[in-house]
């Protein structure tokens, strides 16, 4: 146990919470990405143990799950939507707003700096304040390119 | 017809954005109808539900009381899971629900367990709705710490305890069995039906899943009563409903109103119409799912009766507006893309055919349709529901999903759809595309899809 060694008493009492232990995993590797930003093969490893699972059994899960990180993110997560109705009202051209402005290379997930990181989500759930994204964990919606950039670049 | 003023329940003050905490939910009256539920049998509570119509808010629409009474008797334990994996396009009124009226959804919940007889019960919240996630663990502390949840439900010796989990991203989980192999641990796949949840679910046990909404309106039913309830009535849809309107309407929002409007008055009265009085082109009335409406369906009711009657679903309530400016084919190219991403890749129908339609419908979009194109997209999507290569064959109805959208967007636009592909793309001057700055195509669609993922179709 390394990622998660201070946490013995909080896993625990996550998995009491549960009929089966197994229940836990997902809130289990919710804290391991918490606090590492990311989920990490030896993440992984760790967390088959405290479930009691094998490695591969919690790759299966991550990999299905798409809000778990499988590399490394910005300093700024940004999840932003790009389901329709954010999309008629213009999330194609504030993500490309953000890609030009916040130093995104061509294809690249990580700003230059590595301040953002930047993906192109599925339905957010805030379809009557599109267009929306997520910054970290904070939903902002109703984005016009001064409200983006007042949000952006306060974390700048 | 525009209902006589009423009162709104479940999201009265929405503009707020305030959360209604404990001690200002009792102020006003709450958690008594849980005290009048202790004092009720489970079959008592349950024939008071099934008299007022109440139906599931989620989308199927299925008579909550009925449903409730297909647990088989004396086999336990039971458990109840509240699907708050609120994903489907245009759907966005559990997040408010929860956030600011956390315990209205609690009270609701532990009287469904009494009416269940469940001692525990499950809050499955989407991964990206953190904050709710977070008002929603916040309430339930303060209702352990207040005697309401825990081993002693107000004193009555009753027990119910509730959890609060979160998704992780997957579309899928808001399938009801899906939503349960997600709790258990494992990847989101669905289940095949039979044997039913009520039967076998969560663990193997009898297991009923509610939307948020649907168990929010119970405490409202015992309070108010019956009568109250179906005061809100067309046909067979009683109560209120959250109504998403998102798109291209001037106030876009999530509106409380009884399921007695037309399409016309939500639209051009409640919505303010459409931005810069433009003409309204289509509307997606209740999430992506759902077959599409032209504008000569204005007058028909939101309800369920009423919009089956039109050809499609009030389904989730998530109305999605477009007005002139939006090309119908890229439109439908988006919404094939968010199926293909979410189709959990499962079972054969859903994965390959979900693939097969935004593939050839990216082609059309983008300027590369061929001919046969259209033919192709039928064949697979069908002609409507219960038609096609996909619905009726998948595990789950997420086959089906995929499908409806194009089946009705071809059936309505068939000429726009003959035009991408004779002039070798889109007319439209506004139209959104997926091209990088070189004018080279690129499918960002999946650009954040891990190399390695469970999707790399």
């Amino acid at each position: 146990m390394a990622i998660l060694k201070n946490r013995h008493d909080e896993i625990e009492k996550l998995c009491a919470k549960y009929p089966s232990r197994r229940s836990a995993l997902l809130p289990v590797l919710w804290m391991v990405q918490e606090q590492e930003g990311w989920v990490s093969q030896d993440a992984m490893k760790e967390v088959a143990e405290i479930i009691g699972c094998t490695a591969a059994e919690v790759y299966e899960v991550v990999s299905f799950y798409t809000m778990y990180n499988q590399k490394p993110v910005g300093r700024h997560h940004i999840q932003f939507c790009h389901t329709l109705a954010c999309a008629i009202c213009g999330s194609h051209e504030a993500v490309g707003h953000i890609r030009e402005k916040y130093g995104f290379d061509e294809g690249a997930s990580i700003s230059r700096d590595g301040k953002f990181s930047l993906v192109e989500v599925e339905c957010i759930g805030a379809c009557t304040e599109a267009p929306a994204m997520l910054v970290g964990e904070t939903l902002y919606g109703n984005l016009t390119p001064e409200r983006l950039d007042e949000v952006l670049n306060a974390r700048n | 017809m525009p209902a006589a003023a009423y009162e709104k329940v479940l999201l009265p003050n929405i503009e707020k954005n305030e959360t209604e905490w404990l001690s200002a939910y009792q102020k006003g009256g709450g958690y008594t109808a849980l005290r009048t539920a202790l004092g009720m049998t489970p079959e008592a509570i349950t024939n008071l539900v099934k008299d007022a119509g109440l139906r599931g808010r989620g989308g199927a629409g299925f008579p909550t009381g009925l449903k409730w009474s297909f647990l088989p008797k004396g086999v336990g334990p039971r458990y109840l899971a509240i699907n708050a994996d609120e994903s489907e396009p245009g759907t966005c009124k559990d997040r408010p629900l929860m956030e600011q009226r956390p315990h209205s959804m609690i009270e609701g919940i532990i009287i469904t367990c009494l009416a269940i007889e469940s001692q525990q019960a499950f809050v499955y919240i989407r991964g990206e709705y953190y904050n709710s996630a977070k008002v929603v663990q916040k309430a339930v502390d303060e209702c352990y710490a207040a005697g309401i949840l825990g081993n002693n439900v107000l004193g009555s010796g009753k027990r119910v305890d509730l959890v609060v989990h979160r998704g992780a991203g997957a579309y899928i989980c808001g399938e009801e069995t899906a939503l349960l192999t997600s709790l258990e641990g494992y990847r989101g796949y669905p289940k095949l039906k039979p044997p039913f949840p009520a039967i076998s679910g969560l663990y193997g046990k009898p297991t009923i899943i509610n939307n948020v909404e649907t168990v929010t309106n119970v405490p409202y039913i015992l309070n108010k009563g019956v009568d109250w309830f179906k005061s809100f009535v067309h046909e067979k849809s009683t109560g209120l409903r959250l109504l998403c309107v998102s798109g291209h309407v001037k106030k876009p929002g999530v509106y409380e109103v009884p399921m007695t409007y037309t399409l016309r008055e939500i639209i051009y009265d409640i919505c303010g119409g459409i931005r810069n009085d433009h003409d309204l082109k289509f509307i997606i009335p209740g999430g992506s799912s759902v077959p599409w409406l032209l504008p000569d369906k204005l007058d028909a009711v939101c309800s369920m009766e009423g919009l089956q009657a039109a050809g499609s679903f009030l389904g989730s309530a998530g109305m999605m507006v477009m007005d002139h400016t939006v090309c119908p084919v890229w439109a439908l190219t988006n919404l094939s893309a968010f199926y293909r991403h979410e189709s959990c890749g499962q079972c054969t129908p859903c994965r390959e055919g979900s693939a097969w339609l935004h593939k050839i419908l990216l082609r059309i979009e983008t300027g590369h349709g061929q001919e046969g194109d259209l033919q192709m997209l039928r064949s697979i999507a069908g002609t409507g529901p219960g038609t096609g290569m996909i619905c009726g064959r998948s595990i789950c109805a997420l086959g089906d999903a995929a499908a409806w959208p194009v089946s009705s967007a071809l059936n309505l636009y068939w000429n726009e759809f003959e035009e991408h592909v004779k002039n070798k793309g889109c007319g439209y001057k506004n139209k959104r595309f997926w091209m990088n700055k070189a004018g080279n195509f690129v499918n960002d669609a999946f650009a954040h899809k891990p190399t390695w993922g469970h999707a790399a179709h």
